[in-house]
C-alpha cells in the first residue's frame, strides 16, 4: 500500500510533537483549572491528539523514519530517538482509537464521582499517561523506551489512584506500583545486561541469537509479562483493573497490556531469540494464563473484575501466538511462524477494540446504577438499550463469534497449531499442538460462559435492587464513545481479510520472515447469509405481531421475585464445582428454623473461592519481605548515640582496611 | 438439469430428514416401551401445529429472546449449507472445522441469553448446566474433527470428506465418528446427560432453556435443534462410511441413500439407549464427557503417528 503523501514525513512528525506539546501543556495548565473546564481541556486535548495521531500515521503510511527529540529531551548524554514504523503505526493507529473513545467517554462518566476525584490531576495523569503509550511505542532505543515505560507505569498507577479516598483504591494502586517497580527493574536490568554485551542501545541492532543474551532475553522476558499480566504475575490486574475509572481501565487493558506484547515481538521476536526453553517457559505461561483467567473470570461476581480476568485470559493467548511462532522459526516452519506472529497481532488489535468497549459499558453502568457487583444490578436492558446492545456485541467479538473481530485472531492460532501437527515434527510438539487445539476450545467454552453469565445477570431478566431498577441511559457522549468502539469491532471484523493483509505488510517491512499468511475465511458471506436469513426468518415468523404478554412461568405460583432469579454465583456453581481443586470452591449452606424441613426461618448460603497463588505463595512472600524490612529497620531506631557508634565503628573498619591494603 | 436434481434431493433432505430423525427416534422409543406411539411423521405435523399458534411472551423479555430463536434456526440454516452432512450438495462452500465450531458456539450463547431472558430460575438453570456442558464437550467436538483434518491435511471440511481414505486410516475415522455421535447425546442433552421428555423443570437442561418459548419462537428452536441432529448425526455417519472400505465404491446414490439410512439408524440407536440406560446424576456427567474427550485425543493420536511413519 503506497500512498502519495501530501504532507511530507518531516511536517507530519512537527505536527505530532507540536500537538504532543501543546496535550502535555495544556494538561498540565488543566489542573489549576476549574474542574468543569479542566474536564472539557482534557478531554477535548487528548481527544485532539489521538485523532491527529491517527490522520498522521494513515497520511505517512510505508515509510519509516526515525526522529531525535531536540535538546530539553535527552537523558544524560543519550538523545532520545523515536522510530516510526509501520509496525509501529499498527499499535498507533490502535491507541488512537482506544485513547478517542476514552477521552470523549471520561467527562461525562466522571459526574458521579464528582466529589471523590480530583479531575485535574486525573487529566494531567490522563494525558502523561497517553503520551507516554505513543512515546514508548516509538522508542528506538533502550533508554528512551526505560524513561517512557516509567513514566507510563507511574501516570497509570496515577489513574489507579485516583478515586483515592476508598481503602480499597489505595490497595490497588500500590499492588499496581509494586508490580510496576519489580517490572522496570527486571527490564533496566536485562536492558543493561545486553548494553554490556553489544555496547548499543539501540533495538535494533540487538541479537538475541547468541546464546550468552539469553540470560538478558530472560530478565526483559520477565519484566514484560508482568507488565502483561501473564500468570503467576496477573495478581495486580484484577485489582487494579476494577479500581481505576473506567476510562482508565479501558486505556489500560485495551492498550497498555499490548505495549508488553508489543515490546516482546519488537525487541525479542525480531532480535531472533531462538532460546528453547524460554519459549516453552513462555508458552506454558501462556497457556496457564489464558486458562486461569478464564476460569477465575468465570467466578468472579464484579463486572470489572470479570472483564479484568478474561484481559489476563487474553493476555495470554497474545503470549501463545508469540510463543508459538518464535517455535516455529526456531524450527524453520516460516509460514507457521508467519500465521502464528499475525495471530498474535490480530488479537492485539481486536481485543484492544473490543475489551476497551467492555470497560466503557462497564463504565456507563456504574455510572448509571451506582454499582458494578452483578448480584445487585438486573434488567438494564430494557433501561439502557444502547449500552446493552453495544456490551452484547462487545462481549461476542471476546468470545471470538465468527462475523465480529475476535474470531479471525483465533482462528489464525488454531491454523498455525494445525499446520504444525501437519508438517514434519516431533511427536512431543505435535502432541502439545493438539492439546492446546483442545484447550483452546475449552477456554474459548469458558469465555461464552463467563460473558453469558456477566451480560445476562446485568442486563436481562428483573431489577434486583433499586438502584437498577432506577437506572437510565447514559450521556449522549458516553453512548458516541461505545458506539464508535462497536462499529469499529463490527468493521475490523468485516474488513478482517484487508487487515492481515496490512498486517502482513506491517511485518514484512519490520522483519525477514514474510511467508504468505491468508485469512481463508469466507467471513463477509457467513455475515450475509447469517443477517439474510435472520431478516427473512423474523418477517416470516416473528413480525407479526399479536403475541400475548403474559408473567414468567413459575409453576403456576404466580409472578416470580427478582431476588429469586439465577445470580451469578450460582449461575457458575456447575462448572466452578468441576474445577473446585484449583478454585477451592467453597458452597455453605446453613437453614434455621423450628421447623427447618418444612419452614425454615433463615436460609444462609455462601460460596467461597481461595485463590491459592494469593494466599499461599504472595501472602507469606510479602510478609517475609515485611518481616526482614522490620529488621533491617531496626537500624535506624531514632538513637543519635547509635549513629554515633555507626559512623565511629565504620571509621575504624576503613581505617583498618587502609592499613591492611 | 443434474443440478437442479440435486437441489431438489438437497431442499427436500433438509426438509424432511430432521423431523423424520425424531419420529423415528421416539417410534423407537415407544415400541421399546410396548406403545404404539405417534407417527413418525408426528413431528413435522406438531410444527405445522406451531404456525397457527398465538405466541405468549413474558413480560420481563427484552426482546433478546425472540431474537435468539431466529438467530438460532439461521445458524442451523447456515451450517446445514456448510457442513458436509450428507455427500452431495448442489454447491458446496468452503467450509473451515473452526468456523463450523465457532458458528455452533454462536447458536449456543444465543440460546442461552434467550434463556435468561425471561428471569426465569428454570431458564437460568438450564443456560447454566448448558454452558458447562459445552464448555465440557466443546474440547471433544474440536478434537473429533480435527482427527480426520489431519488425514487430509486440510481443516476445509469439503476437503476433509472428500479426500480418498488412506491406509490405516479407518481406525481415526471410526473414533471420530464415534466420538461425534457421543458428542451429540451431549449437544442435544440425550439420555446418559439428560431425559428430554423429563417434567420436571428442575432437572432440565435444554428443555429448561426453552420453556418460555410458544408457538413460531417454538417451532423455530424445535425446527433448529431437529436440524442441528441431522447435522451432527450425518455427519459421524459420514465418518464411519469412510472408515468402512466398501462405501468407497458407493455411487452417488447409493450413498446418498445409504447415509439417509444412517442417520436414521443413528436416531433408532439413540432411542434404543434412552430405553436402555438411565440418566446419568449431575455429577457424574463431567465423567461421561471425559470418556468421550479421550476417545477424540485417541482419534488425534492415532491420525499423528500415522503421519510420522
Amino acid at each position: 500500500m503506497t500512498f502519495v503523501p501530501f504532507l511530507s514525513p518531516a511536517l507530519c512528525e512537527q505536527i505530532v510533537y507540536s500537538t504532543a506539546v501543546v496535550v502535555g501543556g495544556l494538561s498540565l495548565f488543566a489542573s489549576a483549572l476549574k474542574e468543569n473546564f479542566s474536564d472539557r481541556v482534557g478531554s477535548a486535548a487528548v481527544a485532539v491528539f489521538s485523532m491527529t495521531v491517527l490522520v498522521a500515521s494513515v497520511l505517512t503510511w510505508g515509510q519509516t523514519f526515525s526522529y531525535q527529540l531536540p535538546p530539553p529531551f535527552v537523558i544524560g548524554v543519550f538523545p532520545l530517538v523515536l522510530k516510526v514504523d509501520d509496525f509501529t503505526r499498527l499499535f498507533v493507529v490502535l491507541f488512537s482509537i482506544v485513547a478517542f473513545a476514552t477521552a470523549i467517554f471520561s467527562p461525562a462518566y466522571f459526574k458521579h464521582l464528582s466529589n471523590k476525584v480530583h479531575k485535574g490531576q486525573y487529566w494531567v495523569a490522563f494525558s502523561l499517561f497517553s503520551l507516554s503509550l505513543i512515546a514508548v511505542v516509538c522508542s528506538a532505543d533502550a533508554i528512551g523506551f526505560l524513561v517512557f515505560w516509567e513514566v507510563m507505569a507511574l501516570s497509570s498507577a496515577a489513574l489507579v489512584a485516583s478515586d483515592h479516598v476508598q481503602k480499597r483504591t489505595r490497595k490497588a494502586a500500590l499492588i499496581y506500583l509494586g508490580a510496576t517497580r519489580i517490572a522496570g527493574g527486571l527490564l533496566a536490568g536485562g536492558f543493561l545486561w545486553m548494553y554490556f554485551l553489544v555496547r548499543t542501545w539501540n533495538f535494533s541492532s540487538w541479537d538475541f541469537s547468541q546464546p550468552q543474551t539469553h540470560w538478558a532475553a530472560l530478565l526483559i522476558l520477565l519484566g514484560l509479562l508482568i507488565k502483561a499480566g501473564i500468570w503467576p504475575f496477573h495478581l495486580w490486574l484484577p485489582y487494579a483493573y476494577s479500581a481505576a475509572p473506567a476510562p482508565a481501565s479501558a486505556l489500560m487493558s485495551g492498550f497498555m497490556s499490548k505495549v508488553a506484547m508489543f515490546a516482546i515481538i519488537r525487541i525479542l521476536l525480531f532480535g531472533h531469540l531462538n532460546a528453547v526453553h524460554i519459549i516453552w517457559l513462555a508458552f506454558a505461561l501462556g497457556s496457564v494464563t489464558a486458562f486461569w483467567g478464564v476460569l477465575f473470570a468465570l467466578v468472579q461476581t464484579q463486572l470489572k473484575k470479570l472483564i479484568a480476568y478474561s484481559s489476563i485470559e487474553n493476555m495470554g493467548l497474545i503470549l501463545m501466538c508469540i510463543a508459538f511462532s518464535l517455535n516455529a522459526s526456531v524450527n524453520g516452519h516460516s509460514l507457521i511462524a508467519s500465521m502464528a506472529l499475525v495471530a498474535a497481532l490480530m488479537q492485539c488489535l481486536n481485543h484492544g477494540l473490543f475489551k476497551s468497549l467492555l470497560f466503557l459499558s462497564a463504565g456507563a453502568i456504574e455510572y448509571s446504577a451506582q454499582n458494578l457487583e452483578l448480584e445487585h444490578l438486573g434488567g438494564l436492558a430494557k433501561r439502557m438499550p444502547v449500552t446493552w446492545t453495544c456490551m452484547f456485541i462487545g462481549a461476542l467479538s471476546l468470545c471470538s463469534m465468527p462475523p465480529l473481530n475476535g474470531f479471525p485472531g483465533k482462528w489464525l492460532l488454531y491454523q498455525s497449531l494445525f499446520y504444525d501437527i501437519c508438517v514434519k515434527s516431533s511427536f512431543a510438539e505435535k502432541g502439545t499442538a493438539v492439546l492446546s487445539i483442545g484447550l483452546l476450545a475449552a477456554i474459548g467454552a469458558m469465555a461464552i460462559s463467563a460473558l453469558v453469565k456477566a451480560l445476562a445477570v446485568t442486563f436481562l431478566g428483573n431489577a434486583r435492587t433499586p438502584n437498577a431498577a432506577n437506572a437510565h441511559e447514559c450521556s449522549a457522549s458516553m453512548r458516541f464513545s461505545q458506539i464508535f468502539l462497536t462499529i469499529s469491532c463490527v468493521v475490523s471484523g468485516l474488513f478482517a481479510q484487508k487487515i492481515v493483509s496490512v498486517i502482513r505488510h506491517a511485518l514484512s517491512g519490520a522483519t525477514a520472515q514474510t511467508a504468505d499468511v491468508h485469512l481463508q475465511l469466507p467471513i463477509f458471506s457467513i455475515a450475509a447469509a447469517l443477517t439474510l436469513l435472520c431478516c427473512v426468518l423474523y418477517f416470516a415468523f416473528l413480525r407479526p405481531a399479536g403475541s400475548r404478554q403474559y408473567i414468567t412461568w413459575d409453576c403456576g405460583y404466580g409472578q416470580t421475585n427478582a431476588k429469586a432469579q439465577v445470580t451469578a454465583d450460582s449461575f457458575a456453581q456447575p462448572s466452578a464445582r468441576i474445577f473446585r481443586p484449583i478454585l477451592r470452591y467453597q458452597n455453605f449452606s446453613k437453614i434455621d428454623g423450628a421447623d427447618r424441613r418444612h419452614f425454615p426461618e433463615r436460609i444462609n448460603v455462601e460460596t467461597r473461592i481461595i485463590s491459592l497463588l494469593e494466599t499461599k505463595v504472595y501472602a507469606p512472600l510479602l510478609a517475609a519481605i515485611t518481616h526482614s524490612s522490620k529488621l533491617i529497620a531496626r537500624l535506624q531506631a531514632g538513637s543519635i548515640h547509635l549513629y554515633l557508634l555507626y559512623v565511629c565503628s565504620t571509621l575504624i573498619v576503613l581505617l583498618l582496611l587502609g592499613v591492611a591494603l | 438439469m443434474n443440478s437442479i436434481f440435486t437441489w431438489i434431493i438437497f431442499l427436500s433432505l433438509v426438509v424432511l430428514v430432521p423431523p423424520l430423525c425424531l419420529g423415528i427416534l421416539r417410534k423407537t422409543k415407544a415400541r421399546l416401551q410396548n406403545r404404539i406411539g405417534a407417527p413418525v411423521w408426528q413431528p413435522l405435523f406438531d410444527l405445522t401445529k406451531l404456525v397457527q399458534k398465538q405466541e405468549t411472551l413474558s413480560s420481563t423479555m427484552c426482546g433478546v429472546f425472540r431474537f435468539s430463536t431466529v438467530v438460532g434456526l439461521a445458524t442451523s440454516l447456515t451450517l446445514i449449507w456448510l457442513v458436509p452432512w450428507i455427500p452431495t450438495k448442489p454447491w458446496a462452500p468452503a467450509a473451515d472445522v473452526f468456523l463450523v465450531v465457532y458458528i455452533l458456539a454462536l447458536e449456543k450463547v444465543f440460546t442461552m441469553m434467550g434463556a435468561m431472558d425471561s428471569g426465569s430460575s428454570f431458564g437460568a438453570f438450564g443456560a447454566s448446566r448448558e454452558a458447562t456442558l459445552n464448555m465440557l464437550v466443546e474440547p471433544a467436538l474440536c478434537l473429533s474433527l480435527v482427527a480426520p483434518a489431519i488425514l487430509a491435511g486440510s481443516t476445509n471440511l469439503s476437503t476433509i470428506f472428500s479426500t480418498p481414505a488412506v491406509a490405516n486410516s479407518s481406525v481415526v475415522w471410526a473414533l471420530a465418528g464415534g466420538a461425534l455421535f457421543l458428542v451429540s447425546l451431549v449437544e442435544f442433552c440425550r439420555m446418559p446427560v439428560d431425559d428430554p421428555t423429563t417434567h420436571l423443570e428442575l432437572t432440565m437442561i435444554h428443555e429448561a432453556m426453552i420453556l418460555e418459548a410458544s408457538a413460531k419462537n417454538l417451532l423455530l428452536l424445535e425446527y433448529s435443534q431437529m436440524l442441528k441432529m441431522s447435522l451432527f448425526w450425518g455427519l459421524s455417519v459420514q465418518c464411519i462410511m469412510h472408515a468402512i472400505p466398501a462405501c468407497a465404491r458407493f455411487s452417488l446414490v447409493e450413498s446418498v441413500t445409504s447415509s439417509v439410512i444412517g442417520i436414521f439408524f443413528l436416531a433408532s440407536l439413540v432411542g434404543l439407549l434412552e430405553s436402555l440406560i438411565v440418566k446419568l446424576q449431575w455429577r457424574k456427567i463431567p465423567e461421561f464427557v471425559a470418556y468421550v474427550v479421550t476417545i477424540s485425543l485417541i482419534a488425534v493420536v492415532v491420525a499423528i503417528s500415522g503421519k510420522l511413519t
